[in-house]
């Protein structure tokens, strides 16, 4: 398909034309701005066309693990394109944007509700910035409690975003093996706690899809020495009303709005994340906070601990609201959700794993890990293209990095035994192929676009358009 | 039950075949295990949803507003919204598979040219969260990159912004200082600034570069590039900024789009997700993420951001705003927003209102105000005008958009009298 | 020249006086994949033996390159800037890495010889 840039034609006028010499210098006014003119149903069919390019979990089974790729309901878009949600200006005065601060309040108490914890900050924008809001957190409380404390021990199964914000925060990781049932190696733990550690961050259920079996002795030992315990709520899909991450033992934890409570991910974003912490850190939570009195909401910016602010506003206000809707529609049934996602994953595992090497032996939580590595003549890149082939989204892929070939597979609780019945055959077919006729396999996906050449992007880059 | 398509006896046929009695065998280890429902209101149905939200979304009052400071009511053109809720764009999710997910790649490596033209910066991202979290990552990039600590930020920059680049800062132990000088790592300039004033960045640019820091521009109101020189061409390494003047609704301030453009030599250290074009095995024109190994999930803790998730449907939606209002539709837009904050200035100025501008400005003023600034932005609201942003006892920040009728113009002014 | 000799980490050296070159095993490119591009240390940086003193980066992976001995850097192949391919087709030869200015001579005794070398490979490959 062609460019929107390769396009030159009449537009469509949307705002008022305006005639006017603008009083500016010269050397402060541009010479040419050079964008395209394009007619609104050219605009329209040049988009639509390549959203038919795209594959979405409206098109069919789109089960990456640790994404929670499930139904989005619609009725939640229509709610938050409602005129008093969609146009209220950040900068209303308070007293007229009460609907808004109800809506984050509801969801805060809520969120309270399921993970345990005593208070929640809605601020971020994304898990990986909780991530680094939390670490923050720690700082500053040994920082408080004058403790020199550098370093955190993470699971070397953890996403990678882990060990990045403990970076960007320029504090140490140590990482910690899984043992042979795919938990956080114990003796690991054991071996590498000491003084100097501010922060065990551990994903639960991990990231290989099992629940943490070791995690209330890991939680005994951090406490002991003084180190706070850290939750990546990124499987929270697995928990809902079954179990909550405080008594678990955990001071902290974030949760990603946008995969447990089934806001779109667009492509790749807008999505929110929300930290929540037991009440001796409240305090150190992002300003402003939002204050009930008398029925009324209040933004208070005077919180000296907090450790600041993390958004140019509130928060993704619009990826709340959604949020709220799925909270609202589950109510406190909403443990369906994570009991119907197990049952999903454990199913799908079940019809597929005789098919494919299985490294941990476990039943699995909201998803499962299983590797290529035994089928021979090629391996799981070829296996999610050939997927496509098949009309279905390949699961994530080469993750976790302790796996070898991993494929890393959530089919999410919306999903129905007919789906799951049809995308298990496929992946016990494709199995049978590799050994059969590998070339299908190998030259997959038979589709348009073709395998794409990602050296020649990567060696070679051709990231915009520019003018002749 | 909602959203969960299996009968009774799917969920019979499933357990025997995983070997399991019940649902609550396979959870048995989660543990502690609750053994009572959450504490949360009871189901709703979808009628009983869209009454609750409507009644919330009733609480909020939508004004005529006169205010930006960060966030700008433009208008944006029906398709946006409605060729963003296309569900293939909207119920994907970051593009790792090219082959199915080519549609979002192309919009994506459009919205990084349009970044680019607009900025006349040589390289862009697919976006980042909003624009403050994009000048944090726009400096921590700064300090990875000459290896440098301090921070030098210029008068005018957006007070939430700067909030938000100090939480960053600190967690860096990054430091800001109020001079420049060799332990400068950058030097960040926001332009139009936060009261409007359209600077002209030459000399900062030159005494940054002097001392071998990088000059980074923040722009809070992307539409003012289309009549301003771009940053690229007075020689800013990085800008970074606020998409959501094109097409993205105010929503109480999120989701916007972050964005971050760079010269060439600093490619490497971008953060966050770029598409590029590439070829398929048949010599067919496509496109892919590419330069991965910068990012966290291959680099973790050697990473430059921990960033992942984006803001993918947002550039989507600045991509298809700016191609459908063109060329000449955003002159017209960023036109008609300066003349009408030139058209009030003047207009306040009649009725002892003092101008606190330096030369020029584009849709933003910051003015002197006759008397408390409180009073008259009271009196604004009871005609249901949010009249500006309150700066101090006696300024308020006043901001106009093609939004703003003549009309409102003299409503605003009418109700001062 | 002396003759080639190995680390455990896949880095391969060649002594010249106290000069050392060095660069990534046949081997290493290959367990890679295509590499897209190298991100060097600066002139006259000092490094330790084992420490991590480059970054190539592959499609899918980006690895450390370990300082093979003590020493300073006095040259970078600045050819693998725009053609890092030059790693996997040519590891040895064209796709050196860099130069080192060795203060530990001695350290270069306790490196692999190829014959070492390639069972040292021949066990990791299990």
């Amino acid at each position: 398909m062609k460019l929107i840039f390769e396009y030159e034609q009449q537009p469509t006028e949307h705002v008022e034309q305006i005639q006017t010499q603008l009083d500016l210098p010269s050397e402060l006014i541009r010479d040419s701005l050079p964008l395209p003119n394009v007619n609104e149903i050219d605009i329209v069919r040049h988009y639509t066309n390549l959203s038919k390019k795209n594959f979405g979990i409206d098109n069919n089974l789109y089960p990456l693990g640790s994404c929670t790729m499930k139904y989005n309901p619609k009725v939640s878009e229509e709610l938050a394109r409602l005129k008093g949600f969609a146009s209220i200006h950040p900068r209303s005065p308070v007293e007229y944007s009460q609907g808004s601060l109800e809506v984050i309040w509801e969801l805060q108490e809520a969120l309270k509700e399921i993970t345990g914890m005593d208070d929640v900050s809605i601020q971020p924008a994304a898990g990986s910035q909780c991530e680094l809001l939390g670490i923050m957190i720690a700082k500053r409380h040994f920082e408080n409690k004058n403790e020199k404390r550098t370093k955190v021990i993470i699971p070397d199964s953890s996403h990678g975003t882990n060990p990045a914000s403990v970076a960007m925060c320029k504090l140490e990781t140590i990482t910690v093996c899984s043992d042979s049932r795919g938990n956080m190696d114990f003796n690991e733990v054991k071996k590498k706690i000491s003084p100097d550690v501010a922060l065990v961050m551990v994903t639960n259920p991990n990231t290989l899809g099992l629940y943490e079996e070791n995690l209330l002795e890991i939680k005994d030992l951090a406490h002991q020495n003084g180190t706070l315990m850290y939750c990546d709520g990124a499987n929270m899909n697995a928990l809902l009303g079954i179990s909550k991450p405080k008594e678990q033992g955990f001071d902290m934890m974030h949760l990603n709005l946008h995969k447990t409570f089934a806001t779109p991910h667009g492509g790749g974003g807008p999505g929110a994340g929300a930290l929540a912490v037991r009440a001796f850190l409240s305090d150190y939570l992002l300003v402003p906070r939002i204050t009930k009195e008398d029925g009324k909401f209040q933004l208070d910016y005077k919180k000296e601990k907090s450790v600041g602010k993390v958004h140019s506003f509130y928060g993704n206000f619009g990826i709340l609201v959604r949020a709220l809707c799925y909270i609202r529609i589950w109510g406190n049934q909403i443990r369906h959700v994570s009991e119907n996602a197990v049952l999903n994953a454990n199913y799908l595992f079940a019809k597929i794993r005789d098919s494919y090497h299985v490294p941990y032996d476990r039943r699995c939580a909201h998803e499962f890990v299983v590797s290529a590595k035994n089928i021979p003549n090629g391996g799981t890149i070829d296996i999610a293209k050939r997927i496509l082939d098949y009309g279905f989204h390949p699961p994530t892929v080469y993750f976790p990095l302790i796996v070898e070939e991993a494929l890393m597979i959530e089919p999410t609780e919306t999903e129905s035994k007919e789906t799951l019945d049809k995308y298990a055959q496929v992946l016990v077919n494709i199995a049978k192929e590799l050994r059969e006729k590998p070339e299908i396999v190998k030259d997959a996906p038979h589709t348009e676009p073709s395998r794409l050449d990602e050296v020649k992007a990567a060696r070679q880059p051709n990231l915009r358009w520019s003018p002749q | 039950m909602n959203y969960i398509p299996h009968t009774k006896e799917d969920v019979t046929l499933m357990l025997n075949e995983i070997g399991a009695s019940s649902i609550d065998e396979l959870i048995e280890n989660f543990k502690p295990c609750l053994t009572s429902p959450l504490k949360l209101p009871e189901p709703m149905n979808e009628m009983q949803l869209v009454s609750y939200f409507s009644e919330l979304a009733g609480k909020n009052k939508i004004f005529k507003y006169f205010v930006g400071a960060g966030a700008y009511d433009h208008y944006s053109p029906a398709v946006v919204d409605h060729l963003i809720k296309r569900g293939e764009f909207m119920t994907a999710y970051t593009p790792y598979q090219p082959e199915a997910s080519q549609g979002m790649l192309q919009a994506m490596y459009e919205f990084q040219s349009f970044i680019c033209l607009l900025t006349g910066m040589d390289v862009s991202n697919a976006s980042l969260y909003d624009g403050a979290s994009a000048l944090a990552e726009a400096v921590l990039l700064s300090s990875s990159y000459t290896k440098k600590r301090h921070v030098f930020v210029d008068n005018g920059l957006n007070p939430s912004y700067y909030e938000v680049l100090k939480t960053y800062c600190n967690g860096s132990d990054l430091e800001f200082t109020n001079t420049i000088d060799e332990n400068t790592c950058c030097v960040i300039s926001q332009n139009p600034d936060f009261y409007g004033n359209i600077k002209d960045q030459r000399p900062l640019v030159e005494k940054a570069h002097h001392n071998k820091a990088l000059f980074i521009t923040c722009i809070n109101e992307p539409t003012s590039l289309a009549l301003l020189k771009p940053p690229g061409e007075y020689g800013s390494d990085i800008v970074v900024g606020e998409g959501q003047s094109f097409g993205i609704p105010l929503s109480f301030g999120g989701p916007y789009l972050g964005f971050l453009a760079v010269k060439n030599f600093l490619l490497k250290k971008i953060p966050g997700r770029i598409v590029g074009m590439t070829e398929d095995k048949n010599g067919k024109k496509g496109f892919v993420l590419t330069l991965q190994a910068r990012e966290q999930f291959i680099r973790r803790e050697r990473a430059t951001s921990n960033i992942t998730t984006n803001q993918a449907l947002l550039a989507l939606a600045a991509t298809i705003y700016l191609a459908t209002v063109g060329r000449k539709g955003l002159v017209d837009v960023a036109k008609n927003s300066y003349y009408k904050a030139h058209l009030l200035y003047e207009k306040l100025g009649k009725i002892g209102f003092k101008g606190l501008n330096e030369k020029y400005f584009y849709n933003e003023f910051c003015v002197k105000t006759p008397k408390a600034a409180s009073k008259i932005f009271s009196q604004l609201l009871e005609q249901k005008i949010v009249g500006g942003l309150v700066v101090d006892d006696d300024k308020i920040i006043v901001c106009c958009t093609e939004k703003n009728s003549t009309a409102d113009i003299n409503a605003y002014l009418e109700a001062l009298k | 020249m002396t003759e080639r000799r190995f680390t455990q980490d896949h880095e391969w050296v060649e002594l010249s006086g106290d000069t050392a070159t060095v660069g990534i095993s046949n081997f290493a490119q290959d367990q890679l994949g295509d590499i897209v591009s190298i991100e060097f240390p600066e002139i006259s940086s000092k490094f330790k033996q084992k420490e991590a003193m480059a970054i190539v980066d592959s499609v899918k992976a980006s690895s450390d390159i370990y300082c093979p001995m003590d020493g300073t850097i006095i040259e970078i192949n600045k050819n693998l800037q725009d053609h890092p391919e030059l790693i996997n087709k040519s590891p040895y030869d064209e796709g050196w890495m860099l130069k080192l200015k060795v203060s530990n001579i001695s350290q270069f005794e306790n490196l692999m010889t190829q014959q070492q070398y390639e069972k040292f490979v021949g066990e990791e490959k299990g």
